[in-house]
């Protein structure tokens, strides 16, 4: 067993050890071990004298294995590994003994500390029997991005790294991008035309031949780490082929009418649909659910008029892989649900709506082409909004979403622009008027007609039918009547950030959102290098928040994956030799960078070294002993155990 | 007896356990120098036959310490050890190993202290429970 190749060297570190210990001792006893070819000694090995030395010595001495006893291998691992390999010797080769850290410093008493010392060389010595060449290993980082939901977040994060020439794969888990952005109609503060902005920019989007959009899919899987991702996608059938371009004429021969999720409520489209006209991507979708050719097998009507033979019944799920250096996780919010709060009114007493609603149906691509009208189809003559409809209450959201102010104060502009006479109500409690525009906003609202009432406990607001009028009643309100209630609900993760984010291996925060890592120097960095967070996937945000988020990601993305960037690869990773390989896989549960796959030919376990990152859980499960940890054996830490114990 | 000094192995995860015992060090904060450790990369590569070896070897006592839960670097390793060791200690009593002989629990990279703390309790505790006589075993010399 023994190659009585092995150079010791000791390191005085100034007085730090060899004031602790006598080290002179140890060098006698350790040239003493049959193993051992030379004993060096130097005042301070990590010095440029030091290393110097350390070289020299091992150049002339030519030893097959070195055992450095000195501080923390945390902290000098790398000094002596590099000259080491420098002179030929490999780095698996170079084992450090702590006799600082781990012994000098914490035992007082010098015999003591001689003996401990004696024990961690020997231990290291006994260890490089079994040593095993390590080989670097380096790969070139993938350039490419993948951004995860295409709302503004997302589009902008693709167009900023689409535009320094990357390729961008966005994958969105509606039919077509726009996110909610496309639903609303003016954004506030500025008043602006929401969709506007944004459908150049889907134009845009369209024409840039480096982004990919994967819609009506969603990501089943992430491998890898920084530089070097692997993201499965699965692409749910929406039964149109791709060349579909969205003209419309099966629209008017599709039988069957659906009540629109777009719209939110009110409005329908047929089972043959797109999210709205000139969506990208352009192809419509068919609602299996309710298509009669899915329900009876009666219908084909759509087949019969398109001029692109685009329909596909047949068409199945498929499953892509894309390769990327970088994911950007833009996965948006949901709506904030009053449903179980049947005091609000929303759902028992018509024209009660929530926020969202009222963006659709003030929208002019909405429902009533965007007049606002009631139920009946009168037009209100009053609106009251309930600021903080089911947030800042244990029973609903209990965060402020920030930008519920904001939206709810539009409704104000958004009614009298049609109906000039109506009287707006805002009932409120705190208002959160983040910036100077946002004040003013506030401020141009009380003056041209928005009535602001303030009522200090929102959760006393009750909402009912009086007649053909809603009442709203409130702790320290006159009783309201009014035509509309729009209930200004606030903003929460999509239901599918927790399935997300133990894809990705990411953590949220505590209310769900996706954590970010360091929220002062990396605003949209999360829990995992290499995983972008931006827009409301983040926290509650406005636009121009999306928007600078998404830029952001995509430029720290696009700077760190420069194009030929080496990434080095995990050294210390892990093998299975096949020979020894039961097939039981329980490597393959354990992993937690599911590195592992299944060969079904050889009927073995392989391990990705590309992916796998070297912890050992594997070599600690595997019955049979087949998967090994590389540096770091069962036989060479049994080796040092061995070492250890028998001094 | 009270000449004993016992053999305690611990295992530390090279992120946080083994730096939350640099940082010991570096602070100074001593503790019995038979507490002697072995570098892995994360707490879930500790086969139990590893632990069983370092008994084996003469180990009077195991500590098997990793990153405290959710602070894995290899994300889940320090769970996998956590099932593990309760599987491991009913093991060990089964051969005759008094369980209190092995210990699993977490220490931070920042955590010196706590290290000195869990280092010296282990101590303590094998001290008390006196050497390992493994059944089938002569008891190994006490110096």
């Amino acid at each position: 067993m023994g190659t009585n190749k092995t150079a010791v060297f000791l390191c005085n570190c100034g007085p730090n050890i060899a004031e602790c210990m006598d080290l002179d001792a140890i060098g006698a006893w350790a040239a003493g071990i049959e193993d051992v070819a030379a004993v060096f000694r130097h005042n301070l090995l990590c010095s440029p004298d030091g290393k110097a030395y350390f070289r020299q010595s091992l150049a002339q001495r030519q030893p097959e294995n070195v055992v450095v006893a000195a501080c923390s291998p945390k902290m000098h691992e790398r000094t002596f590994q590099e000259p080491a390999e420098a002179t030929g010797i490999n780095m698996g080769r170079v084992q450090m003994a702590n006799i600082r850290e781990h012994c000098g410093w914490v035992t007082p008493d010098r015999a003591e500390a001689t003996a401990k010392a004696k024990a961690l060389v020997h231990a290291a010595i006994c260890r490089c029997r079994r040593s095993e060449a390590l080989t670097r290993r380096s790969t070139k980082v993938n350039t490419d991005v993948v951004v995860i939901g295409g709302g503004i977040a997302g589009i902008e994060a693709a167009m900023t790294a689409a535009k320094a020439g990357r390729r961008v794969t966005i994958v969105e888990k509606e039919i077509a991008l726009g996110g909610r952005v496309i639903k609303t109609e003016e954004l506030a503060p500025p008043m602006q035309c929401a969709p506007c902005p944004l459908a150049a920019r889907l134009s845009a989007l369209k024409e840039t031949p480096n982004i990919t959009v994967i819609a009506n899919a969603e990501v089943t899987d992430v491998l890898g780490f920084f530089g070097n991702f692997t993201v499965r996608i699965r692409r749910r059938a929406r039964a149109v082929k791709d060349n579909c371009i969205g003209c419309e004429i099966c629209f008017e021969v599709c039988p069957v009418e659906v009540k629109t999720r777009f719209h939110l409520g009110p409005g329908t489209h047929k089972a043959i649909y797109t999210l709205f006209p000139g969506s990208v991507p352009a192809a419509a979708a068919i609602d299996k659910g309710a298509c009669r050719h899915f329900t009876d097998g009666t219908c084909d009507a759509c087949v019969k008029v398109c001029p692109l033979a685009s329909i596909d019944f047949d068409e199945q799920d498929e499953q892509t892989e894309v390769q990327a250096g970088a994911i950007i996780v833009a996965t948006g919010s949901a709506d904030g649900d009053v449903s179980h709060l049947p005091e609000l009114g929303w759902g028992v007493v018509d024209n009660v709506y929530t926020l969202p609603e009222f963006e659709r149906i003030a929208s002019s691509s909405g429902p009533y082409h965007g007049e606002i009208q009631l139920r009946d189809g009168r037009r209100p003559a009053s609106v009251a909004v309930v600021h903080c409809a089911g947030s800042r209450r244990d029973d609903g959201i209990r965060y402020c979403s920030r930008v519920c102010c904001m939206a709810a104060l539009k409704v104000g502009d958004l009614v009298r622009k049609k109906v000039p006479e109506a009287k707006v109500y805002n009932i409120h409690d705190t208002l959160v008027l983040g910036t100077p525009r946002e004040a003013l906003m506030h401020a141009r609202q009380r003056c041209s007609g928005t009535s602001f009432l303030r009522c200090p406990d929102l959760t006393s607001i009750r909402v009912s039918r009086n007649g053909d009028r809603i009442r709203v009643v409130g702790e320290g309100l006159r009783p309201l009547d009014v035509d509309m209630v729009v209930l200004a609900t606030g903003i929460k993760p999509p239901p599918a950030a927790g399935e997300l984010a133990e894809r990705l291996y990411v953590d949220l925060d505590q209310d769900g959102f996706f954590a970010p890592g360091d929220c002062l120097l990396h605003a949209t960095s999360t829990s995992l290098d290499g995983i972008y967070v931006a827009g409301c996937a983040a926290a509650p945000s406005d636009v121009a928040t999306a928007v600078t988020q998404g830029q952001a990601a995509a430029g720290d993305a696009v700077i760190r994956l420069a194009p030929g960037r080496e990434i080095e690869l995990e050294v210390m990773t892990c093998v299975i030799d096949e020979h020894r390989c039961a097939g039981c896989r329980l490597c393959i549960s354990v992993c937690p960078y599911k590195a592992i796959s299944f060969d079904r030919q050889k009927k073995v376990s392989v391990i990705n070294e590309a992916v796998c990152r070297g912890c050992g859980t594997c070599a600690a499960t595997c019955a049979s002993g087949a998967a090994k940890a590389k540096h770091f054996t069962d036989g060479q830490i049994m080796a040092e155990i061995g070492g250890l114990m028998h001094v | 007896m009270s000449d004993f000094r016992p053999n305690v192995v611990a295992f530390v995860c090279n992120w946080c356990s083994y730096a939350g015992a640099d940082h010991a060090g570096g602070q100074r904060l001593s503790y019995a120098p038979d507490v002697k450790l072995v570098r892995v990369m994360c707490s879930g590569r500790v086969d139990p036959q590893l632990v069983l070896q370092a008994f084996r070897e003469g180990a009077d006592g195991v500590m098997v310490l990793g990153c405290h839960p959710g602070d894995c670097h290899y994300r889940t390793g320090n769970v996998k050890a956590m099932r593990r060791f309760r599987i491991l200690q009913r093991t060990l009593a089964q051969f005759g190993i008094d369980p209190a002989r092995l210990r699993l629990d977490w220490v931070a990279a920042g955590e010196g202290e706590r290290f000195q703390k869990l280092a010296g309790e282990m101590a303590g505790v094998v001290k008390a429970l006196g050497p390992l006589v493994l059944a089938g075993k002569v008891e190994r010399d006490v110096a």
